[in-house]
């Protein structure tokens, strides 16, 4: 209704009352709008402050948690929980973002895949049950990947460790957490995908197959690579996703006190793995500090956000886009 | 040449079929996964039951049989006519052995009992408890592992018992379906409201500037945060409100309701939007050019049009709140309650899942029974929001 109220606005001869009334329910909803919009602004504020005052305060006379050492050290307590503010979330950082990264490995070629199998390859009854399929892992909440993760895959983990000469601890591995996140990130990456190689302009199509191409090199060597754009935002969603994911990822870590943990059989530990341990006590040094942790997964998501963005722009022009 | 082509050709298609496979084995094995550990479970009694049983010791107050008590026509198990109880071997919902009660007469004299727990009351047995031990004074005692058919003979051989050990059999999800279906309609309370008149700002009234711009991006922000960190948002700002309010002490439903609405709020806003944008630019001209000012507008032709498109916007909402968990444990807590007050913290059906499967030991079979449940609201709402679309399409095919 834009175009009109503008419009309206100028014209005079408009009964007064019906203006006001108009004027007032314009003036609620701005405020409204106004009040969802405030949200992500709260949210950073207070939970930037929380999350600031174990370094800035004595913590009850435990003095105060070393923020440097928060960055980089390599365990997560040293000393005895309420008694140490020796903390240290370095590894946690560089365990998320290697379960992440592993889990794109594999969620990014299937995805992939599979969106230009449901877009432009399976016939259309087969391709339309694989659509219905992706929509239906879409919507499966993540603690029923965790579940399936601790009650499939972990046991699998387990037996199979000692095939690789390895052994693990009841199964909750790093492999167990990348295998969960990448199945997690799949709807995702292919419904993204799929949206973006649909809008690929036929045209493209066509005259790579005026030029002799085969159908699946042009899908391949023609479509994938105009819709790679498109692409990659899919692989950024999914990212985030996979960084913030808590619940499903806790049940299958097995929650290392220490880290950095690379190898694929050892437990490991999540920044947001980590928030959710203990949390038998709401008050206290050890519960404050996941509001740190949290404030720690916002910067670590925007710069991985920034990052892949750049990486985006860059490979966007790479060929001439 | 063509052959090499022809084999590369194979490949290319081979691989993208291999990758929707993939897709699809994973599902797969998810659906056969909860289905059949989960399926056993379920039951009416898993929906109405307690989670926590309750311990009972019971003391009979006669030592004589009962003369009464008459085999009833079906029981399950094996009967006792000397106590006119019968018993059968189960399993309880964590999958241990247990010893339950099929029949009690009602002239039984574990019908009424003194309650060795708490001498000033009485303590029953009824059907479906769980009895895991019954000491006697002139023989040893009958225990869950020697099976309901021994403990029915030794009941038969006594004639003095000392007490009778039994429990309800607990591990039941009607608190977190309360609870559940409580902080559904909580937070649809709070988020439906303010969505659709956020989605009527930007969809009728917003003027085209950086700031309608900003404020766009800002919801469209409140997509990407992780609900663990709504989690904190909740602890820091909601449940000290609730608290201020004198509505609460700590975790509560109203702090976990405005929580979750928060999370709702951008997808509740996108759907409402977008079918307020669906609708045909002249219904709106119409409505106008008859002289009904813009909020008459809004409320008699635009808002009952969109209805289909704030039906979907339910639905998803409903869906994101039965799948939430890590917001949710740290507004609502992490223990599992019977008995439900939307001022104290309890749990959803997700964070059951969370709870029993962070238990030692975990509690698999029920946590898959719960998983099923949602599963199986989660499909119908997900054809609730495709019927919705169809609607949708049908009804402006056509329209300018």
């Amino acid at each position: 209704m834009l175009d009109t109220w503008k419009k309206t606005k100028t014209i005079k001869e408009k009964p007064r009352m019906l203006r006001i009334e108009d004027k007032v329910l314009y003036h609620v909803l701005l405020s409204i709008a106004f009040i969802s919009a405030s949200f992500v602004i709260w949210i950073a504020i207070f939970i930037s402050i929380r999350g600031m005052m174990p370094f800035l305060t004595d913590n009850g006379g435990l003095g105060r948690v070393a923020l440097w050492q928060f960055l980089t050290d390599t365990v997560w307590l040293r000393g005895q929980t309420f008694v140490s503010t020796a903390y240290g979330a370095g590894f946690l950082v560089l365990n998320t973002l290697y379960v992440v990264f592993l889990s794109l490995l594999i969620s990014f070629p299937v995805g992939v895949f599979t969106a230009l199998f449901i877009a432009k390859i399976a016939p259309r009854k087969l391709a339309y049950i694989m659509r219905t399929a992706v929509e239906m892992m879409a919507s499966i909440p993540s603690i029923v990947y965790g579940l399936v993760g601790a009650g499939v895959i972990v046991p699998m983990i387990y037996s199979s460790a000692r095939v690789f000469g390895t052994h693990s601890s009841g199964g909750n591995s790093t492999l167990a957490v990348v295998i969960v996140l990448a199945f997690m990130s799949i709807p995702t990456m292919t419904a993204v995908s799929e949206v973006s190689i649909r809008s690929v302009d036929k045209n493209l199509e066509q005259a790579s197959l005026a030029l002799g191409a085969s159908n699946i090199q042009t899908q391949f060597k023609v479509v994938l690579i105009a819709a790679k754009s498109g692409i990659f935002a899919g692989a950024i969603l999914a990212v985030g996703r996979a960084l913030g994911e808590a619940t499903a990822v806790s049940l299958v870590a097995g929650n290392s006190r220490s880290g950095p943990n690379f190898g694929l059989f050892d437990i490991t530990s999540t920044i947001t793995s980590t928030m959710l341990q203990g949390l038998k006590e709401t008050s206290g040094i050890d519960y404050d500090i996941r509001f740190s942790l949290g404030v720690l997964l916002m910067i670590v998501i925007v710069v991985t956000n920034i990052v892949l963005n750049v990486v985006k722009r860059k490979v966007g022009k790479l060929n001439g886009e | 040449m063509a052959n090499k082509r022809k084999v590369k050709d194979f490949l290319m298609r081979l691989v993208t079929y291999l990758g929707a496979a993939f897709s699809l084995f994973f599902l797969t094995v998810t659906l056969i996964y909860i289905v059949s550990n989960g399926a056993g479970l379920i039951n009416l009694g898993l929906f109405t039951g307690d989670y926590h049983a309750r311990y009972y010791g019971g003391r009979t107050e006669s030592e004589s049989s009962c003369i009464e008590c008459s085999e009833p026509e079906t029981y399950k198990g094996f009967y006792s006519p000397k106590y006119g109880i019968a018993l059968y071997d189960d399993y309880d919902r964590a999958g241990n052995v247990v010893i339950r009660v099929s029949y009690v007469d009602a002239h039984s004299p574990f019908s009424l009992m003194q309650d060795t727990n708490n001498p000033s009351q009485t303590a029953s047995l009824s059907i479906d408890d769980v009895v895991t031990r019954i000491a006697y004074y002139d023989q040893p005692s009958a225990l869950t592992r020697n099976g309901a058919e021994m403990m029915i003979l030794s009941l038969e051989s006594s004639e003095d018992i000392r007490e009778i050990t039994f429990a309800t059999l607990g591990g039941g999800i009607r608190g977190s379906l309360i609870t559940t279906l409580y902080l559904i309609g909580l937070s649809l309370m709070f988020a439906i409201p303010t969505g659709i008149l956020t989605a009527i700002y930007f969809a009728e009234f917003a003027p085209v500037n950086r700031l309608t711009n900003l404020m766009r991006s800002f919801i469209e922000t409140l997509t990407g945060v992780p609900s663990i960190i709504y989690g904190l948002l909740g602890i820091t700002v909601f449940i000290p409100i609730t608290v201020r309010l004198n509505l609460s002490e700590g975790p509560n439903l109203f702090a976990g309701a405005m929580t979750m609405a928060v999370i709702l709020l951008p997808v509740v806003i996108r759907t409402t939007e977008e079918s307020l944008k669906s609708i045909p630019k002249s219904y709106r001209h119409a409505s106008l050019a008859l002289g009904a000012n813009y909020t008459q507008t809004v409320r008699k032709v635009v808002l009952p049009n969109a209805l289909p498109g704030i039906m979907t916007a339910t639905f998803l909402a409903i869906g994101r709140i039965i799948g939430e968990s890590a917001a949710l444990i740290f507004v609502l807590g992490t223990a599992v309650k019977d008995r439900v007050r939307v001022t104290e913290s309890s749990t959803t059906l997700s964070v059951h899942i969370w709870s029993v499967m962070t238990d030692e030991p975990a509690n698999i079979e029920l946590a898959s029974s719960i998983a099923l449940i949602i599963l199986v609201i989660v499909l119908i709402l997900n054809i609730g929001v495709k019927y919705m679309s169809y609607v949708i399409n049908k009804k402006f095919r056509g329209v300018v």
